[in-house]
C-alpha cells in the first residue's frame, strides 16, 4: 500500500532510530530481522543498514567496547550487551520535535467526525499518556495543529461499506456541470488531504474515480457485494488531480487579483505579466468544466483559449444580465471605481487576503 | 572513506549516556574514531559543535560542567534522559501507529516514526501492525510549501522573522517581519499566526504566499503571545463563512445543488425556479457567478449590484 511515511536517508533519524533500536534488541535475543523491521516502521533493507553501523558503535572511552551484534539475515544476535551497562540501553525521553510530530497527528487525526469512536478513544487516551510522558517537550506542539474536514454521517457509511465490502448508491453533486447524478460506486479507500476523499470504482463510468465526501447529497449501503477490479493505487502525495497529458489545455490570463487560480488549479505553467498577473496553463479532460471559473473571475481574468470555453462565458454572463434588465437598482453601480466586496465582516479589517475564495478547485 | 555521520553520532550518543562523570572534549576526542580523523583542532571543533547539536534535536539532553580547574566537561545524565513510565494497551498503540504515519513533510515524517520508535522500545505493543490500515481511512498531512519548516522551527524556537508576502490582490511581494506563534492547517492549506511588527498588530498569512526565502532574527519577540491563537477563525471568515446576513435568490430547478445545501428557506415558484435564502457573507457575489444564467439575485440590492457588475465585466471580455 501508499501508506508509508516518506523517510529519506538522514543522520539524524537514523541515529535516532539506532538508539531505539539498541534498547529493543536488548530485551530480545534472537529477535527476527522481520519483526524488528515492522515494529520500526522500516524495511528490511534499512534495518540491516543500520545493523551494519551498530558494530562500530560503542563506548569506546572505556577501553574498545564495541557492539558485537550480528545477523544471519533471518535473526539478530547480540553477544555482549552488557557493553553498554545496566542503564545506557534505557527507553529514551521523547523530543520536542518528535512529540510536536505525533501530538500535533494524533490531535487532527481524532478530529475526523468519522473516526470509529472506539479508535478515537484510544486515541484520546493514548495522546493524554504521550503528552504526561513527554513533559515539557509536548509543549511546543501547540504551535502546530490541523484539522480534517470531513461529513461524519456519509464518512460512516463508506468506511462500513468498506470493512464490509459492499456496494454504495451516491447522489453526487459535479461542480463542474452543476449537476447531481446517481450512480452505483465500489468503494476502495478514504484520503484525507484537507477534504476527505473516497477513491472508487464507479458503475457508470467504469472507472476509477475519486469522490469528495461534502458533496455526496444522499448515500445508501447496498447489499449487492463491492467488486473493485484489482487497481494499482495511486501515490497521492502529489495531489488528487493528475491531468494526464493529453488533456485539452487551457490558456488563463489574470491580474493580480485572480493570482489565486495558480493556487487552487494544478497547473503546467504560471508566468508572470508585466501588470502582475499570470499567465496560467493547464490542462483539464473537460474545459467546458473552467465556464465557472471565467465567470467568478470576472474583471480579474480572462480565458484566452480555447476561444469556444471563452465564448460560452460570455454567452452565460449576457445571458444572466438580461434578468437583470429592467430590475431596479440593477444599473446604480459597476463603475470602474466603484468600491467592490461589502466590507460588513466583524474583523474583518484585521486580516490580510481578505479577497480568499471557498475552495473549489477540485 | 570517511565514517558515516550516523555512525559518528551514535559513538558520540554512546559515549555522553554511559559516562558517569564528564567527559571532557579531549576525552571525547580520543574515544570517537571519527574525532581522531578529524585532522585540524578547528575542524574537530566545528564537527563536535554540529554533532552536539544534532543529538539535542533528536532529544538527548546533554549538560555541559565545569570542573573546579576550569575545563568543560559533557554528559548525558540517565535521569534527565530517560522516557518516564508509560505503558499502552493494544488499541492505543494502534491509534497511534495510524497517527505516526500521516505527515508527508519529511522531517515530520522522521520525527514521527523516532517518537514511535522510541515509545517500541519502552515496550509499546506490536501484536497490531501499525502500518496495515486499522479503519479504511487513510489521512494525510499535505506540506507543499518550503515556507513550511523554517518556520515551524521559528515558531517552536520562538524565533523573529521576515519574509516576502504577496497579498492576494496585490502584484508585488513586501517584506514582513513578522513574530511568528502559530501554524495551522486548514482544508489542506496552511497558515501562519503571528504579530506583524510593521503594523503592530497580529496577522495570519497563507503560507502559499510566501515567496522567497524565511529569514530568521536574531532577536526576542516583542509582543506577548496569546494563550490561544485562532487562526481558523480568521481564515473562515476570509472563505465567507461567517455571514451576518441572508439574500434571496431565485434559482432554477434542478441547478446550484450548494447553494441548495446552504439555503435556509427554499420555495418553489413553479416556473422551473425556486426562490431561496442563503446566507450572505463575504465572497458570495463571486460564487452566484459562477452559476452563470441559473441565478438571479433578488435582494439586497447591493449584492445584486455587486453580481451585475461581475458579470458585466465578463460579458464585455
Amino acid at each position: 500500500m501508499a501508506g508509508k511515511p516518506v523517510r529519506p536517508v538522514n543522520a539524524i533519524d537514523q541515529t535516532r532510530r539506532m538508539l531505539s533500536l539498541v534498547t529493543y534488541l536488548r530485551e530480545r535475543p534472537g529477535a527476527r530481522v522481520e519483526d524488528v523491521a515492522r515494529a520500526f516502521g522500516i524495511t528490511e533493507d534499512e534495518l540491516v543498514s543500520d545493523l551494519d553501523v551498530l558494530p562500530m558503535c560503542g563506548t569506546s572511552f572505556r577501553g574498545g567496547d564495541l557492539l558485537d551484534i550480528d545477523t544471519d539475515g533471518e535473526r539478530i544476535w547480540w553477544h555482549n550487551p552488557a557493553a553498554l551497562g545496566a542503564d545506557a540501553a534505557e527507553p529514551l525521553r521523547l523530543a520536542a520535535d518528535e512529540a510536536t510530530a505525533l501530538l500535533v497527528a494524533a490531535r487532527a487525526v481524532a478530529t475526523l467526525p468519522g473516526l470509529r469512536e472506539s479508535d478515537r478513544q484510544a486515541l484520546l487516551r493514548a495522546t493524554a499518556k504521550v503528552e504526561t510522558s513527554a513533559g515539557e517537550a509536548a509543549g511546543a506542539s501547540s504551535r502546530l495543529s490541523v484539522t480534517f474536514e470531513s461529513e461524519g454521517g456519509v464518512f460512516a457509511d463508506v468506511d462500513r461499506a468498506i470493512s464490509e465490502r459492499r456496494r454504495l448508491w451516491i447522489r453526487y453533486y459535479s461542480p463542474a456541470r452543476d449537476e447531481v447524478t446517481e450512480r452505483e460506486i465500489d468503494p476502495i479507500r478514504l484520503v484525507s488531504v484537507g477534504h476527505t476523499y473516497v477513491e472508487a470504482w464507479c458503475r457508470r463510468s467504469e472507472a476509477r474515480r475519486t469522490f469528495r465526501l461534502d458533496r455526496v447529497a444522499e448515500i445508501r449501503i447496498l447489499d449487492e457485494p463491492s467488486a473493485p477490479p484489482e487497481v494499482e493505487l495511486r501515490d497521492l502525495s502529489e495531489g488528487l488531480v493528475q491531468p494526464a497529458a493529453e488533456d485539452p489545455e487551457v490558456v488563463v490570463e489574470v491580474g493580480p487579483g485572480g493570482r489565486w487560480v495558480a493556487e487552487y488549479y494544478p497547473h503546467d505553467s504560471a508566468d508572470e505579466l508585466p501588470d502582475g498577473g499570470l499567465r496560467i496553463t493547464l490542462r483539464t479532460p473537460d474545459p467546458a468544466s473552467l465556464r465557472r471559473l471565467a465567470l467568478r473571475l470576472g474583471r480579474d481574468g480572462r480565458i484566452v483559449s480555447p476561444s469556444a470555453l471563452a465564448d460560452s462565458a460570455r454567452q452565460a454572463a449576457r445571458e444572466a444580465l438580461a434578468a437583470y434588465d429592467g430590475m431596479e437598482a440593477a444599473g446604480t453601480r459597476g463603475g470602474a471605481e466603484t468600491v467592490t466586496g461589502s466590507g460588513a465582516r466583524p474583523g474583518a479589517g484585521a486580516v490580510d487576503g481578505q479577497h480568499d475564495r471557498q475552495e473549489r478547485a477540485l | 572513506m570517511a565514517i558515516a555521520k550516523a555512525e559518528r553520532l551514535m559513538n558520540l550518543a554512546l559515549c555522553l549516556l554511559g559516562t558517569r562523570r564528564p567527559l571532557s572534549k579531549r576525552e571525547l576526542r580520543e574515544s570517537v574514531e571519527a574525532y581522531l580523523e578529524a585532522g585540524s583542532d578547528d575542524s574537530f571543533n566545528r564537527m563536535f559543535e554540529r554533532d552536539k547539536d544534532d543529538l539535542r534535536e533528536l532529544g538527548l539532553v546533554i549538560e555541559t560542567v565545569e570542573s573546579l580547574d576550569g575545563e568543560i566537561g559533557y554528559l548525558a545524565r540517565r535521569d534527565s534522559n530517560r522516557l518516564p513510565p508509560i505503558t499502552l494497551d493494544a488499541e492505543e498503540a494502534a491509534a497511534l501507529g495510524l497517527a505516526a504515519k500521516v505527515w508527508q513533510q519529511a522531517r515530520l515524517a522522521g520525527a514521527a516514526s523516532g517518537a514511535l520508535q522510541k515509545l517500541r522500545a519502552a515496550g509499546l505493543p506490536e501484536d497490531v501492525d501499525p502500518y496495515e490500515p486499522h479503519s479504511a481511512l487513510e489521512p494525510r498531512i499535505p506540506v507543499h510549501e518550503a515556507a513550511f519548516e523554517p518556520l515551524m522551527l521559528a515558531c517552536r524556537d520562538r524565533r523573529p522573522v521576515v519574509f516576502d508576502y504577496r497579498k492576494a490582490n496585490a502584484a508585488q511581494p513586501e517584506p514582513r517581519h513578522v513574530e511568528p506563534w502559530a501554524l495551522e492547517c486548514w482544508r489542506g492549506h496552511w497558515y501562519l499566526a503571528g504579530f506583524d511588527r510593521d503594523r503592530g498588530a497580529e496577522r495570519v498569512f497563507r503560507l502559499s504566499r510566501i515567496t522567497g526565502k524565511v529569514r530568521s532574527r536574531g532577536s526576542r519577540f516583542t509582543a506577548p503571545v496569546p494563550d490561544v491563537v485562532t487562526v481558523r477563525e480568521t481564515v473562515a471568515s476570509w472563505a465567507g463563512e461567517t455571514a451576518d446576513r441572508s439574500a434571496l435568490i431565485r434559482l432554477r430547478t434542478g441547478a446550484g445543488y450548494p447553494l441548495r445545501a446552504k439555503a435556509t428557506g427554499v420555495r418553489e415558484l413553479g416556473d422551473g425556479w425556486d426562490e431561496l435564502e442563503i446566507p450572505y457573507g463575504h465572497g458570495l457575489d463571486a460564487w452566484l457567478v459562477e452559476f452563470g444564467p441559473d441565478v438571479v439575485v433578488l435582494e439586497p440590492a447591493e449584492l445584486r449590484a455587486d453580481v451585475v457588475d461581475r458579470l458585466r465585466a465578463v460579458a464585455k471580455g
